[in-house]
């Protein structure tokens, strides 16, 4: 029995007329097609038909190209040698779209093929949407043609082009070559220098200002250079704190050459402490390193760890045993330069099983004078701070609440004279509750917020650290900032973990667990 | 519902870079279309049983934050299927606004053809103007992937494609569609 399916959009109408399978059962489903007709009213007066060829050359492009549009990433065309596909789209000028049908599938007359000009459809994207919808319907329909159904998938990361020529990509590498090429042969002129066992003064000078060689590209750099090429290993103590060593990077340090560097203090104590608890937590100590390993990470914006860099042979060596290489984010394409801004720390695998994590610079003279620069920069952007529809009400006060509470807020400091007596301990823990209780107000969170609180032996709450991001982000909405005093001097102290749970329950134990 | 989406093949269980930027930016057009877009969020989550996976404003909030261009971006993964619930509420939102979204792409159609501004299209004009002001409130201006929109024609440009987006998400098979964009060149 001859069926007819018609998928009809303001602007476009698809007709299928097949055969039932079952003649007798009027519910039985289209299972052979017969011809296809497509109409665009509109775009074109010409009614495009076909067979089941036809069809599915017709979604095959249509699918190719609405993928193409929502994920903006060129895909492969399926076409196969030189002949081209019967039925292709393209994009056109502003908001058009070429739908380009070759007239073989329109026609069952082989012999004009060649003659016939392709032709060409122009379709807006509202047209194009409603030929992609009539073809939606029809995939999704199962009682027309059930062997055709919506197949849809992701292109595989080989199969992507590189947004740019190769001749772009690798001029960056080329000029990098061309220059090394230039340093060597104007320092192949230069004596070897000479090894002066006193170095260590010349060291701590060259401490004192890490970031200068990062940006700049003055001719001392290329000087320094020349310790570190003379050595055997290009490790040597000399060589790791010169800034052309970034040329070893274990992990791309020499992409970063040119990123910004952050300046807010709020965003490097976020990231300092983030990228601390994940090398912790990742690190399991074994074998336990018998020295400091050290080694200087960069960090983006978010979190992510950019690069890496070994600053000695112990470092190197255990570079593998590191939770380094495994948390790093490796980049699809790391020939290409970082623009994003950087943090740069100084990370320490320590004997005792620890990790220490500084701001890279940290020894530097130039620290005095940054806090204040981050602090006005931290403030302009809080000022221009537009208080957008959805929470970001809490995350402005977050981000000023980690600026302007620094001090109270922000790594504790280990416990100097720490509180030992039981009594005083179990006390302390209930006036500490009692005092956070009274100040309480619902928080609009619902993850747990939990932090570690600083009290002396009189009750005052001297600092607290957020332990968890929504901790840090939310801090405002508890009472925790307000009850913060200077007060405590020299007087002794013991510390607290503060939970709020997501349903508004308090919880407050010692940090060190329960007294005997 | 979540079942319908398949798994992706991705070398990491976790959603790519690319594809949270997508899923921030499509919600801001919809908030951007809708002034009760960021309401209709978690109202849509909670018709539809997903709000055992995007658990309340803040959550809906971290969430959005994964996005990479966010001024305070978060390191916090996104789970898949907390891009599935988030693919399907940005689906279900755009099928309410179809009506709106053809209207608005048809009028930048034919202003485009008269070479007029936007600004003789009352509704458009006003959709472009939110999206900015999103965009630039919430958006980190030092970053590398914000610094290429840093003037109003950019803006306005993503905007439209975001529409075209939409509209392409609101048909039958828009999830399905979607959800697979998501991973282009991402898959191994």
């Amino acid at each position: 029995m001859t069926v007819q399916r018609q998928y009809t959009l303001p602007n476009c109408n698809l007709v299928l007329e097949g055969l039932s399978a079952d003649a007798n059962d009027p519910l039985s489903p289209m299972s052979v097609l017969m011809n296809v007709e497509c109409q665009l009213p509109g775009a074109t007066d010409v009614t495009l038909t076909g067979g089941r060829e036809f069809l599915e050359h017709l979604i095959a492009a249509v699918n190719h190209y609405a993928q193409q549009i929502l994920s903006g990433i060129t895909r492969p065309s399926a076409q196969t040698g030189e002949v081209p596909l019967p039925i292709a789209m393209k994009p056109g000028d502003g908001p058009y779209h070429h739908l380009i049908v070759r007239q073989q599938g329109l026609e069952e007359r082989p012999q004009d093929t060649d003659a016939m000009a392709p032709l060409d459809v122009k379709l807006s994207t509202v047209q194009f949407y409603d030929l992609v919808e009539a073809i939606d319907q029809l995939l999704s329909d199962s009682q027309t043609l059930p062997d055709l159904q919506p197949q849809f998938q992701a292109i595989s990361r080989r199969l992507v082009k590189p947004a740019e020529p190769v001749a772009k990509r690798m001029a960056p590498a080329a000029i990098g070559a061309a220059a090394l090429a230039a340093a060597g042969l104007s320092l192949f002129f230069l004596p070897p220098p000479e090894f002066e066992p006193a170095g260590s003064t010349e060291q701590s000078e060259d401490v004192a200002n890490p970031d200068v060689p990062l940006s700049s590209e003055g001719p001392e750099t290329s000087e320094a250079m020349t310790p570190g090429a003379g050595s055997e290993d290009g490790i040597s103590p000399t060589s790791r704190l010169d800034d052309n060593g970034l040329a070893d990077a274990v992990a791309g340090l020499e992409r970063l050459v040119d990123a910004p560097t952050i300046t807010d203090v709020g965003v490097l104590a976020v990231l300092q402490r983030d990228l601390d608890r994940r090398l912790e937590a990742n690190w399991s100590a074994d074998p336990v390193p018998d020295e400091d390993w050290t080694y200087r990470v960069a960090v983006a914006e978010n979190g992510d760890i950019l690069g890496y860099k070994y600053q000695d042979r112990a470092a190197l060596e255990n570079v593998e045993t590191t939770p380094l290489s495994r948390l790093a984010f490796v980049p699809v394409d790391d020939t290409e330069p970082v623009q994003e801004p950087v943090a740069q720390f100084q990370v320490s695998f320590t004997p005792e099983g620890e990790v220490d994590v500084v701001p890279w610079g940290e020894t530097a003279a130039a620290l005095a004078s940054e806090p204040a620069d981050g602090d006005i920069e931290a403030r302009d952007d809080d000022e221009s701070q537009d208080i957008g529809a959805e929470a970001s009400g809490s995350d402005d006060e977050g981000a000023a609440g980690s600026g302007n509470t620094a001090v109270a807020e922000g790594t504790l400091p280990d416990l100097r004279s720490p509180i030992t007596d039981a009594e005083t301990i179990r006390t302390l823990n209930s006036t500490l509750y009692d005092s956070i209780l009274t100040d309480l107000e619902p928080l609009s969170a619902n993850e747990v917020l939990e932090y570690q609180v600083r009290v002396t032996d009189t009750g005052d709450i001297v600092g607290y650290e957020p332990l968890n991001a929504a901790g840090l982000l939310l801090v405002d909405e508890t009472p925790l900032p307000q009850l913060v005093t200077s007060a405590g001097g020299n007087a002794d102290q013991a510390d607290y973990r503060v939970v709020f749970t997501e349903n508004g329950v308090l919880e407050v134990s010692p940090w060190d667990g329960w007294p005997d | 519902m979540l079942e319908s989406l398949g798994t992706p093949d991705l070398p990491i269980d976790e959603c790519p870079r690319r594809a949270r930027m997508q899923i921030d930016l499509l919600l801001l057009a919809i908030e951007a279309l809708d002034l009760g877009g960021g309401e209709a969020m978690l109202a849509t989550s909670q018709e539809l049983a997903l709000d055992r996976i995007v658990k309340g404003r803040v959550h809906l909030w971290l969430l959005r934050s994964s996005n990479p261009m966010r001024r305070y971006s978060q390191r916090r993964p996104m789970s898949l299927d907390e891009a599935k619930a988030l693919a399907i509420i940005i689906c279900n939102l755009s099928r309410r606004l179809t009506v709106l979204i053809r209207q608005l792409l048809l009028g930048h159609q034919q202003l485009v053809e008269k070479q007029l501004s936007f600004d003789h299209h009352f509704r458009l004009a006003n959709y472009l103007e939110r999206f900015r002001s999103h965009f630039r409130s919430r958006m980190n201006p030092r970053r590398a992937g914000v610094i290429a929109y840093s003037t109003d024609e950019k803006l306005d440009e993503l905007a439209i494609q975001l529409l075209e987006k939409l509209l392409i998400c609101s048909g039958v098979l828009g999830t399905q569609r979607l959800w697979t964009s998501l991973f282009d060149g991402e898959v191994v």
